[in-house]
């Protein structure tokens, strides 16, 4: 499995969101079209604010 | 706690204890087939994850208060939790890997997921949901 398994950061954090918005759009919503549009809301939030905080951090030093 | 709860207590705890014990358990206990397989899936696909990412299980440790927050959110887990305990050479992980930070995150969501759906198969079992 490991093999399987992406190294690339971007690509991790998207298994994550993906994983994240997938429970909670089942855990939280009933209908199908209200847990698509709940999916892909968590799923932007994560990836797109994931993405907003690193660019927020890139003017720092390491 | 409510009057179905009250009245069935017994069912409801089961079904917690079910839900702890294995992800999406306590939902096919009650009755909800393809939401359990569904949530089984899931959870046990994140905890996979953070193994394979040599990600660590939290133990507690003296002098790192925080330990034990996250060991109560890796022995969410339930048996997935045990089992990896009892099976991998190392499970502190191997923090020297590029993957240990994530696979950490990947565990403690996990164990948090599944207490959450705990507490879903509570409310499921004392008609609070449906």
């Amino acid at each position: 499995m490991a093999a399987l398994l992406p190294t690339d950061h971007f690509l991790i954090m998207l298994v994550y969101a993906l994983l994240v918005s997938t429970f909670f759009s089942l855990l939280w919503a009933g209908e199908r079209r209200a847990r698509l549009r709940l999916f892909a809301k968590i799923f932007g939030a994560l990836v797109l604010g994931g993405l907003a905080v690193a660019w927020l951090m890139y003017p720092f030093p390491k | 706690m409510s009057e179905i709860a009250a009245a069935s207590p017994g069912r409801a705890w089961t079904a917690v204890l079910l839900a702890w014990v294995f992800p999406g358990a306590g939902h096919w206990f009650l009755g909800r087939r393809k939401r359990a397989i569904a949530y089984a899936v899931i959870v046990t696909a994140t905890f996979l994850v953070g193994v394979s990412f040599q990600g660590r299980l939290y133990s507690p440790e003296a002098g790192a208060p925080l330990t034990l927050l996250a060991t109560f959110a890796v022995f969410g887990s339930g048996i997935l939790n045990i089992a990896a305990r009892l099976l991998l050479d190392n499970p502190h992980g191997a923090i020297l890997s590029v993957t240990y930070e994530y696979g950490c995150a990947f565990l403690l969501t996990a164990g948090l997921m599944n207490l959450l759906l705990m507490l879903d198969a509570y409310d499921i079992a004392a008609g609070r949901k449906e």
